[in-house]
């Protein structure tokens, strides 16, 4: 049976790994898009981006374009798999595995 | 800790919410600049035919050949990425060219079955077709098409409408640029 992931668990952080998880196989995704698609404010992706950094999920890329700094964010192999579990958890909740 | 059944259905779907987002998001980064290029071809398009009409066809064929190449790329360069499936990247390539050509087809077939006299109507048509397609493409995916869908619809007919000497320019500047600006905000979105 699949695990809670507690970390991920949080709706902001859930947003940004589903958002991150959707574009795994492609460039890193930049701090603005990731904010759109996320719904979150500034402070609030930075924190949480953050904290998924620490837990070794997500890895922030930071460099230049021209003059202008980027940020952009994707998750890691370690992510993904937690990302995999977490969602393979909340699937048997609603189908009632271990009832 | 455990969650209950409820929340763990809303956690889903707000997953899922958030995955469809990311794609649109992503359909939206990859039409800007294809939109910006048509934009571009459009411009120097009328220009040359409000120019020098007897021109245009030979001005028009090499021009959307260019378009659709140009868009082939895109879409291929959008999709494509370390790691991403070469054969999705090439198969959204395919169906971006298809669509533009049977788009061409649709334009010279019409105007050849219903030849009209107006020597206005062949540089408004392409305006009010493009126009129709986009509203399609928006009303079923990208929401953001369709407004550009319409505006160049209305664009085109007030051009055809009210100033018919200078429709050529107004469709480089309207309809060319309309494209551009739109593909600029498409790519903000």
């Amino acid at each position: 049976m699949a695990q809670l992931d507690e970390l991920i668990h949080q709706p902001l952080r859930l947003k940004i790994m589903a958002a991150l998880y959707a574009e795994r196989d492609r460039q890193p995704v930049e701090f603005s898009r990731l904010k759109a698609v996320t719904q979150a404010t500034d402070g609030n992706l930075g924190s949480h981006l953050t904290a998924l950094e620490r837990a070794g999920y997500v890895e922030i890329v930071k460099d230049f374009v021209g003059k202008k700094p980027r940020t952009r964010a994707t998750v890691t192999p370690v992510g993904r798999k937690a990302f995999r579990g977490h969602v393979d958890y909340l699937r048997e909740v609603v189908e009632g595995v271990g009832d | 800790m455990g969650v209950s059944r409820t929340e763990a259905a809303a956690a889903l779907s707000d997953i899922e919410q958030t995955t469809s987002r990311s794609h649109l998001s992503r359909g939206y980064l990859i039409s800007g600049p294809i939109l910006m290029t048509w934009g571009a071809i459009w411009v120097a398009g009328y220009l040359a035919t409000g120019l020098k009409p007897e021109w245009s066809g030979a001005v028009w064929l090499p021009l959307d050949l260019i378009g659709v190449v140009a868009s082939i790329v895109l879409a291929m360069r959008g999709r494509s990425a370390p790691g991403a499936g070469a054969g999705a990247a090439a198969g959204l390539g395919w169906r971006s060219a298809i669509g533009a050509l049977a788009v061409t087809a649709f334009i010279v077939v019409t105007f050849n079955l219903f030849r009209p006299v107006d020597p206005q109507a062949p540089v408004a048509y392409p305006g009010l077709i493009c126009g129709l397609v986009y509203v399609i493409m928006g009303v079923w995916r990208m929401t953001r098409f369709a407004w550009i869908g319409a505006a160049m619809f209305v664009a085109t007919l007030i051009g055809y409408r009210l100033f018919p000497d200078i429709l050529p320019f107004w469709m480089a500047a309207v309809g060319g640029g309309g494209l551009m600006l739109g593909g600029l905000w498409m790519r903000r979105a």
